[in-house]
């Protein structure tokens, strides 16, 4: 890798190379603008001037010293962008804005609605300049509604989506994911909803169009059979997280203690349904198949009928204690070898350091020339053999691609950049 | 482009053989059959779709065409069925396949190719064909014949360890998390592959590994580890970066979760709360010294908003506010939730899939879809998370029966005559 690597990586060969997309989103929008990104789209990350976009102040921090490009946030969902500065409280940055969105495909915002139209920004104003432009809204509960302004944030989604509900036990209360899935999943539904309205436009007049996306209702769309169990048989799925619970049905234990960590399973591991006898085996090799090794207790297991809560108690606990001295990756790999779909539970150390992943040549070396170090980041979350994804490395410093996208797009020049430099425009 | 004028629906034209099946292959084809594709499930009885075998059913009564989890994620889409092991099963498959633009399928690898369907063949027969194989490990790689459910597979891409009490278990999700988050992510990747194609005329393969899309899900708990050697771990319902973030219970047993990241949030909550003397204490000045008086907050909070809600009218413990005591104003906790956001503070109730059904704003954005199925009679389907304003989604229709559309599948498109599809039907061919 050349010394100093071009910001972005140029990706002419991705499925949405020539496309533009301009980025004014916080957490609900960046991943779904990046996600476009390594598909080859242009990305132009708009940054207020100065401090740049307020999620640079995002924690962690690189080294825990917080500055505005050591935000970890900002490294994992702005890599691979441009970035501009832009003031869009004067009218000046305003009308660069609508120079732009001229000249882009998609525009993904996700301020509180009616704040786009108070700028002049919104669809309506957009498609006036360019009547191709794809405008997607992502907002907290979409753009009417009674909720319309309420404030939320990642765990508010969780908790008005219905997600959060479906978690946690009686004493202490419903308890979220600490990587935030409201945005993760608003991020990438509303990738969904940009990439219908892209193809939209192809099939069709060449037109652009409005796509408003709501996070709850990302959410709503994230919850297994909840909505289902609930429209069916009047009953709320709900945890405590360590059983599965199906169509309003406590399902058994799915997770164990091992040696060395935390496995899941379904169905006791294999130990109910038609393979039974090949679990029960796989533990009577070891002398730890306890009263189930039996004909009694096979012929029962086998049966596809659900245990009395006395019997699958017994299952878990033969389960149980199989498991509590092994270490897990060797279980899940016996586990696997009969057929049992099991799985371990992974930090993301383990995550990072997965053998499988790492055969898979996953992870991406991305380089920080401006802090002369290089970190391993997640690679392809889909493999497509003619048109790849590539990671386009890292996030840009603010405004760093001010002269290039103004001079390149726009056409402005260095005289022109510095009158809007010194009017606080740029 | 004028507003008025009828537009095609994006995908119209576009006919899809959906081999998948569970939960993430099912969704991506349902974006594309809610926008106008036409999907054809295939499935056989012979392996049913495990969908199909849970519930809910309707009045309990386990059936083919009667379980709610299958019927969600199958709207607008047409039912085909095939039995693989009969002898003339792969050749019926290919030749309707020579018909279709898509094929999805999440089998583990090496399944189709085992009926003579892997993409090499399926591309002779159709050269442009975008073919999308959502198996939980990819095609490569040690784990790649490993099976599992997205129940587990949240274990092994770390959101089990991120999700449950700080001194507790891993407990994950509370559901089969990942086959609700990556099928977003390959129906991006099917959809810009269909673009390409659009543009090119040329198709392609997609290896989809559920466990790779995952990944790219867990904000920056890879970076800490990465780049920090720092690793994340769930901590209740508490965040790294915000002082309180934290679900609290109401009276009417229902909770609220609050959440301040901001000093204006803080102020805001401050002012809510009607500035008791707890929060304007020196320690709580600055968030970072708020990030340590966490449970302190929570104590009061907690206490407060016990206090200030009240048990439902219908509740034998309820009673008439300012009885016994000098008058307290008492909210529900809509009132409760309404009154904090009043002033700026980021809030919500823990909603069940019940409240969702009765909640004012997805029933203003339309998000549930009711449709009737000729088993299961009317039921409620979940819609898109977006509106597009000149190409909507439509749920044309509820989900196929096995095999309802089975004479269109085979006569129309694969071309049998009526006497060859007699023939195989009674063969078992479409079992």
């Amino acid at each position: 890798m050349p010394e100093s690597p071009p910001v972005p990586l140029p990706h002419p060969a991705g499925p949405l190379a020539g496309y533009r997309v301009l980025d004014f989103a916080d957490e609900k929008g960046q991943l779904c603008a990046r996600l476009l990104g390594e598909l080859g789209a242009d990305v132009i990350k708009v940054e207020p001037p100065r401090d740049g976009d307020p999620t640079r102040q995002n924690g962690p921090f690189f080294r825990d010293e917080a500055a505005p490009n050591t935000s970890l946030y900002w490294w994992a969902m702005n890599a691979g962008k441009r970035s501009i500065t832009c003031q869009l409280r004067l009218e000046a940055g305003r009308d660069l804005v609508r120079r732009l969105a001229a000249v882009s495909d998609i525009v993904i915002e996700t301020g509180m609605p009616g704040t786009a139209a108070e700028l002049g920004l919104d669809y309506p104003a957009l498609s006036a300049v360019n009547p191709g432009v794809i405008v997607v809204s992502i907002t907290n509960f979409g753009q009417a509604g009674p909720y319309k302004d309420m404030l939320a944030t990642d765990i508010v989604g969780s908790a008005m989506g219905g997600h959060m509900y479906l978690n946690g036990d009686d004493e202490r209360g419903p308890v979220r994911t600490l990587a935030p899935q409201a945005y993760a999943q608003a991020n990438v539904q509303g990738a969904v909803g940009a990439m219908i309205a892209l193809y939209a436009r192809g099939v069709n007049d060449g037109g652009g169009q409005h796509v408003d996306v709501s996070m709850q209702e990302a959410v709503a769309n994230a919850l297994d059979n909840a909505q289902q169990t609930w429209d069916i048989r009047h009953i709320n799925n709900r945890g405590p997280g360590t059983g599965r619970m199906v169509g309003g049905n406590p399902g058994p234990r799915y997770l164990y203690e091992t040696a060395d960590g935390w496995v899941t399973c379904l169905a006791l591991g294999g130990l109910i349904g038609p393979s039974a006898g090949v679990a029960i085996d796989w533990l009577a090799a070891t002398g730890e198949a306890r009263d189930l090794d039996s004909l009694a207790w096979r012929t029962k297991l086998a049966a596809l009928v659900p245990l009395e809560p006395k019997d699958r108690a017994y299952v878990e606990e033969t389960l149980a204690a199989f498991c509590k001295t092994k270490p897990k990756e060797s279980l899940v790999e016996q586990a696997q070898q009969r057929g049992f779909g099991w799985a371990p539970v992974f930090s993301p150390r383990e995550v990072v350091e997965s053998k499988h992943l790492k055969a898979r040549d996953f992870w991406v070396r991305v380089r920080h020339e401006d802090i002369g170090e290089s970190f391993i980041y997640p690679g392809p979350p889909f493999r497509l053999g003619l048109t790849p994804w590539a990671q386009r490395g890292r996030a840009p410093l603010v405004g760093e691609h001010n002269e290039q996208v103004y001079g390149e797009l726009l056409g402005l020049d260095a005289a022109e950049l510095r009158r809007l430099r010194m009017r606080m425009v740029v | 482009m004028s507003e008025g004028k009828v537009l095609k629906k994006p995908f119209a034209g576009i006919r899809v053989a959906d081999f998948a099946w569970v939960g993430v292959g099912p969704t991506v084809s349902k974006y594309l059959a809610d926008h106008g594709a036409e999907v054809i499930r295939i499935e056989s009885s012979t392996y049913p779709e495990a969908l199909r075998r849970v519930g809910p059913f309707v009045d309990d009564t386990p059936g083919m065409d009667n379980s709610g989890y299958y019927a969600n994620f199958n709207s607008s889409k047409l039912g085909a069925s095939v039995n693989l092991k009969h002898p003339r099963g792969p050749e019926l498959v290919k030749r309707l396949l020579a018909t279709c633009d898509v094929v999805t399928e999440s089998f583990t690898p090496g399944t189709l190719e085992r009926f003579g369907l892997g993409y090499e063949t399926i591309r002779a027969i159709r050269p442009d064909v975008v073919m999308i194989a959502m198996p939980l490990y990819g095609q490569t790689g040690p784990w790649a014949g490993y099976s599992g459910y997205g129940h587990v597979l949240q274990a092994a891409s770390g959101f089990n360890h991120l999700t449950g009490w700080e001194d507790g278990p891993p407990i994950g999700t509370g559901i089969a998390y990942t086959d609700f988050l990556v099928p977003h992510i390959a129906a991006v990747a099917l959809i810009a592959a269909l673009d390409h194609r659009r543009r090119t005329g040329q198709g392609q393969y997609i290896d989809f590994g559920q466990m790779e899309a995952a990944v790219h899900a867990l904000g920056t708990a890879v970076l800490d580890w990465t780049a920090n050697g720092h690793e994340q771990k769930r901590m209740g319902n508490r965040d790294p970066e915000a002082a309180p973030h934290g679900c609290y219970r109401c009276k009417d047993g229902r909770y609220l979760v609050i959440a301040c990241f901001t000093e204006k949030h803080w102020e805001a909550l401050k002012a809510a709360l009607g500035r008791p003397e707890w929060c304007d204490m020196d320690r709580m000045r600055r968030r970072w010294q708020r990030l340590d008086e966490q449970k302190e907050i929570d104590r009061h909070l907690g206490y407060w908003i016990e206090d200030f809600t009240r048990m439902p009218p219908d509740s034998p413990f309820y009673t008439e506010e300012g009885v016994e005591a000098p008058p307290v104003r008492k909210f529900t906790t809509e009132e409760m939730m309404a009154h904090m956001q009043s002033f700026g503070v980021p809030c919500g109730i823990v909603q069940s899939a019940e409240d969702l059904q009765r909640d004012p704003q997805l029933a203003f954005r339309g998000h549930y879809w009711k449709l009737q199925h000729p088993v299961m009679g009317l039921r409620t389907y979940d819609g898109p998370s977006f509106r597009l304003s000149r190409t909507p989604a439509e749920l044309t229709k509820a989900a196929p029966l096995l095999g309802e559309d089975n004479e269109y599948a085979w006569k129309t498109l694969a071309g049998l005559s009526d006497d060859e599809y007699t023939e195989l039907l009674v063969e078992g061919a479409f079992e």
